[in-house]
C-alpha cells in the first residue's frame, strides 16, 4: 500500500504536545456542551450512536490502517461484546462494569484467536476468513436459542448502574444526556490511548508491517505477535462499544451484527482516512449525521454510503484527512505531508 | 431412507451447480487479476431481477430470460471493470479494489432497494410444477433439470474455451504471468476485460436460475456470494477444477445439513469448513503447482 494513502497531520514537533493537549481539552469541552445544545432525545440518540461509531471506527482503523490487516469481521467483535456483557449481567448477575471489562476481554480474545488462526493468511485470504468468522458469529447468535433467544432477541436490558459520589447528586444513565457523556468520554479515552500507542515504537512497528512485512521481519520485528496485538486492541474497543450499545438501546437482536455492519464501519474508516486516527473520527461523525440529515430522502441516504466509499477509494484514498490537507496546502498554510510522519 | 438420501443428493447437486456458476466467476477474476470483486453478488441479484421482469412483467419465456440475464451480467461486468478495477490497477494496491467494490455493492443494493422495495418477489418458475419421475421414488422438477443441463453445458463450454481456443490459452497465459504474456503480443487489458465479461455473465445467468430458489430481495446476492467465497477458498483460489468440486460439495453439504440436522445451521457448517480449510490447507483442495513470484 503506498504511503500517499496515509498522510499524517503535519505538526511542528516542538509544539506538538502542547497543541495536542489543547485539542483534547477543546474536544472535552465540545463533548460537555453538545447535550446542552441538543436537548431532544432524537438528536441525543444520534450523538450517542456517533460516539459508538467513533469507538468502532478507531478500533478497526488500528487493525486496518496501522497494521494493514483487512478485517471484515468487526461486526462480530461488536456483537460478541454486546451479547457477552448482556448475558453476564442477565444470566449470572455480574455487575455492569465487571461485565463491561469481561466483554472487552472476550471480544479481544476472539480477535486474537482469529488473527492467530489467520496468521499465515494475508490480504484477501484474511479478508474472507474474517468475513467467514462474522457469518459464523451471526449464525451462532441466531441459532443458539437457549442462550441468546435467537431472532426473538433479548429485551429490557438495563442501562449502566447509577454512580453515587459523595457531595454530588446521583448520576443516572437512564437519560440520554449522561449516557452520551459516558460513551463519548470512553471514546475520547480510547482515542487518547490509541494516540499514545501509534506514536510509540509500537505504532512504528505496526506501520512497518503494513508497508512491507518481509522488511519488517528483517529488522527483528515479530510480525505475528504485533498483528495479534493489533487485532486484540481493535476488537477490545469493538467489545466496549458492544457493551455500551446493549445497555443504551436496551434490546439485542442478532441482525444488529450482520456483516453489512462491518462494511458500514469500514466505510467510516476509509471515508475519514485510514492510517490516521483523526480520520475515522470524522468519517464516523459524517457518516452517522449526514444520513440523518438526509432522512427526508428515504433510502437514498444508504446509496450515499456506497457512493462515498467508492468515490473516496477511487479519487481520494486518504479520505477527509487528505482532502483537508490539500485544502490547507492550497490556502498556503501548511505543506502537504507526503510520507507518514514527515514533512516536505 | 435411501430415497430421501438420493432426493437430497439431487437437490444438493442442483444448488451446488448454481454455486459453481457464481464461484467460477470469482475464481476466474482472481486467477487473472488476483483481485476480489465484491460486486459479483449484485450481478447475481440483478441477473435474477432481469429474469424476473422479463418473464413476469414483459411476459417472456423463462428460458430466454436466462439468456437475457447472461447479457445483463456481461454488461455489468464490463462496467465494473471499466469503472473500478481498470483505474485502480496502476496503484497496485491489494485491498483498495476490494474496498471499492464493497462500496459499489452497498450502492447497487440500496439503489435496488429504492426501485424494487424490500418485499421479496415471488419468482415461481413456470417449470417448477412439472415433475419427472426417476428411479426409486425420487423425482426432479423440470426447473431443476434445466438448471443442471444449462450449468453443465455452460461449464463444459467454458472449460473447452479455456483449454482449446487461442483466447482461452491467452487468458491462462495472462493469469500465469501478465508481463510475459504482454511481451508475447497479448493485450492483457483486453483479456482482463474479457474475463470480467465472462465471469459476470456466469453470475447473471446463475442469478436467473437462483431466482426461484432464493428469497428474491435486493440483498439476495450477498448470501450467495459469501458462500461462493467459501467455495473458491475451499477449492483453491484461481483453480477451476477445485471450484467445481467444492461448489458441488457445498451444495450437497447444505442439502444434507438441512435434511439431517437443522436448516438454520447450513451456513454455520459451510463456514466452519471454510475456516478449517484456511487453517490446515489454505491452498485449497487441489494445490496449485505454481511458483510463487515474490
Amino acid at each position: 500500500m503506498s504511503s500517499e494513502g496515509h498522510p499524517a497531520l503535519a505538526v511542528p514537533p516542538d509544539r506538538a504536545w502542547i497543541n495536542r493537549r489543547g485539542w483534547f481539552f477543546v474536544v472535552a469541552v465540545i463533548i460537555a456542551v453538545l447535550p446542552l445544545v441538543f436537548q431532544d432525545s432524537y438528536w441525543r440518540t444520534n450523538l450517542i450512536v456517533c460516539a459508538l461509531n467513533v469507538m468502532l471506527a478507531i478500533g478497526l482503523d488500528f487493525i486496518l490502517g496501522y497494521a494493514g490487516q483487512l478485517n471484515l469481521g468487526h461486526s462480530a467483535f461488536y456483537g460478541i461484546g454486546a451479547y457477552a456483557s448482556t448475558l453476564l449481567i442477565m444470566k449470572l448477575g455480574v455487575p455492569f462494569w465487571m461485565a463491561f471489562v469481561s466483554a472487552m476481554a472476550l471480544s479481544s480474545a476472539a480477535g486474537m484467536a482469529l488473527s492467530i488462526f489467520a496468521v499465515r493468511l494475508r490480504g484477501h485470504y484474511l479478508a474472507i476468513a474474517s468475513l467467514g468468522f462474522a457469518v459464523i458469529v451471526h449464525q451462532v447468535l441466531l441459532n443458539w436459542i437457549s442462550l441468546t433467544q435467537g431472532p426473538l432477541g433479548i429485551y429490557a436490558i438495563k442501562p449502566p448502574p447509577d454512580i453515587a459520589l459523595p457531595g454530588v447528586p446521583v448520576i443516572s444513565f437512564a437519560g440520554t444526556g449522561n449516557m452520551f457523556y459516558l460513551v463519548a468520554g470512553f471514546a475520547l479515552l480510547f482515542y487518547l490511548l490509541l494516540d499514545q500507542l501509534v506514536r510509540s515504537p509500537i505504532g512504528e512497528a505496526l506501520t512497518a508491517i503494513r508497508e512491507d512485512e518481509v522488511s519488517a521481519a528483517s529488522f527483528g520485528i515479530n510480525c505475528t505477535a504485533w498483528k495479534v496485538f493489533a487485532f486484540g486492541v481493535g476488537s477490545a474497543l469493538a467489545g466496549a462499544a458492544g457493551a455500551f450499545y446493549a445497555s443504551f438501546v436496551g434490546t439485542l437482536v442478532p441482525d444488529a451484527f450482520i456483516i453489512t455492519e462491518s462494511f458500514t464501519i469500514l466505510a467510516m474508516v476509509i471515508v475519514g482516512g485510514m492510517g490516521t486516527l483523526i480520520g475515522p473520527v470524522w468519517g464516523a461523525i459524517l457518516l452517522t449525521i449526514l444520513p440523518e440529515l438526509l432522512r427526508g430522502f428515504g433510502d437514498l441516504r444508504l446509496v450515499l454510503y456506497g457512493a462515498a466509499l467508492t468515490l473516496v477509494v477511487l479519487f481520494m484514498p486518504g479520505g477527509i484527512v487528505q482532502a483537508v490537507q490539500m485544502l490547507r496546502a492550497r490556502l498556503g498554510r501548511l505543506p502537504i505531508a507526503t510520507h507518514a510522519g514527515t514533512r516536505q | 431412507m435411501l430415497t430421501v438420501a438420493l432426493q437430497q443428493g439431487i437437490n444438493g447437486i442442483v444448488v451446488g451447480s448454481l454455486y459453481v456458476l457464481v464461484a467460477l466467476g470469482l475464481t476466474l477474476i482472481y486467477g487473472v487479476l488476483v483481485q476480489i470483486n465484491f460486486a459479483h453478488a449484485d450481478v447475481v441479484t440483478i441477473g435474477a431481477f432481469a429474469a424476473y421482469f422479463f418473464t413476469f412483467v414483459f411476459g417472456g419465456n423463462y428460458l430466454v430470460s436466462i439468456g437475457i440475464a447472461l447479457m445483463v451480467g456481461a454488461a455489468l461486468g464490463w462496467l465494473v471493470n471499466a469503472a473500478i478495477f481498470a483505474p485502480l490497477r496502476e496503484r497496485g494496491s491489494e485491498l483498495l479494489p476490494l474496498i471499492a467494490t464493497i462500496g459499489v455493492s452497498i450502492l447497487l443494493q440500496n439503489a435496488m432497494l429504492l426501485w424494487f422495495g424490500p418485499i421479496p418477489y415471488a419468482f415461481d418458475s413456470p417449470y417448477s410444477n412439472k415433475v419427472m419421475r426417476l428411479w426409486g421414488g425420487t423425482f426432479i422438477t423440470w426447473q431443476n433439470l434445466i438448471i443442471i443441463l444449462v450449468s453443465t453445458l455452460t461449464i463444459a463450454l467454458l472449460y473447452a474455451f479455456m483449454k482449446f481456443t487461442f483466447m482461452g490459452k491467452a487468458l491462462r497465459a495472462v493469469a500465469q504471468d501478465r508481463e510475459t504474456a504482454g511481451l508475447m503480443g497479448i493485450n492483457p487489458n483486453q483479456l482482463i476485460m474479457l474475463t470480467f465479461v465472462i465471469a459476470s455473465a456466469l453470475a447473471g445467468m446463475g442469478g436467473a436460475m437462483l431466482g426461484p430458489i432464493l428469497v428474491l430481495t435486493p440483498f439476495a446476492g450477498t448470501s450467495v456470494i459469501v458462500k461462493a467465497f467459501a467455495i473458491v477458498i475451499i477449492g483453491g483460489f484461481g483453480n477451476v477444477e477445485g471450484t467445481i468440486i467444492a461448489g458441488l460439495a457445498v451444495g450437497l453439504i447444505e442439502s444434507f445439513t438441512t435434511q439431517l440436522v437443522n436448516p438454520g445451521l447450513t451456513d454455520l457448517v459451510v463456514f466452519t469448513l471454510l475456516l478449517l480449510m484456511l487453517a490446515f490447507r489454505p491452498t485449497g483442495l487441489i494445490a496449485e503447482k505454481r511458483e510463487e513470484n515474490v
